[in-house]
């Protein structure tokens, strides 16, 4: 686990040609680290024959509502894969 | 560029559909696509998330105008044509 609870993340700009888990809509967008969730494979590399595939922390994220629509005053979470992550530095 | 699935954060969709009837299935040939389904991924022939990565390659025209369950039957061909199983 990289990333502890009250991180703040942003979600790596990735645009790859195959199945992933990352949502275009949080693509570059900061968030917080509100848990880490345990680990599990990564579908991008499942989707794509990889075996053995990489193994990851998965987190849930929180993004306010605002930055991802423009609008809403609530929080958006969201499970990310830690590859799908950089440190906000 | 995210593929033709990711829609969140679009508008023009209109509201979320609720199918509020309690019926799982609402035609036989979707309960047999979904048991297909099942089986061949019990069966190790492909994963779960290589059906999702099928489902996501329908070419968009076709991907907007099929049902759910017409998404995972394109996907079980597609995937069963790549494996020389189709």
């Amino acid at each position: 686990m990289r990333f502890a609870p009250g991180i703040r993340v942003r979600a790596r700009v990735l645009d790859p040609d195959h199945h992933t888990r990352l949502p275009g809509y949080v693509r570059g967008q900061r968030g917080e680290i509100v848990e880490a969730e345990g680990v599990c494979p990564l579908p991008d590399d499942r989707a794509r024959g990889i075996v053995p595939p990489r193994v990851e922390t998965v987190y849930a994220v929180r993004f306010p509502a605002a930055a991802l629509w423009g609008t809403g005053t609530h929080t958006v979470t969201v499970d990310l894969w830690e590859s799908y992550l950089e440190e906000v530095g | 560029m995210s593929r033709v699935h990711d829609v969140g954060g679009q508008s023009g969709f209109g509201p979320v559909p609720l199918d509020d009837d309690g019926q799982r299935f609402h035609a036989d040939w979707e309960a047999r696509v979904y048991a297909l389904n099942a089986v061949l991924r019990a069966r190790g022939i492909y994963n779960v998330d290589e059906f999702r990565d099928a489902i996501e390659r329908i070419p968009p025209t076709e991907y907007l105008e099929a049902s759910y369950y017409e998404r995972w039957l394109r996907a079980i061909e597609t995937l069963l044509a790549e494996k020389g199983l189709g």
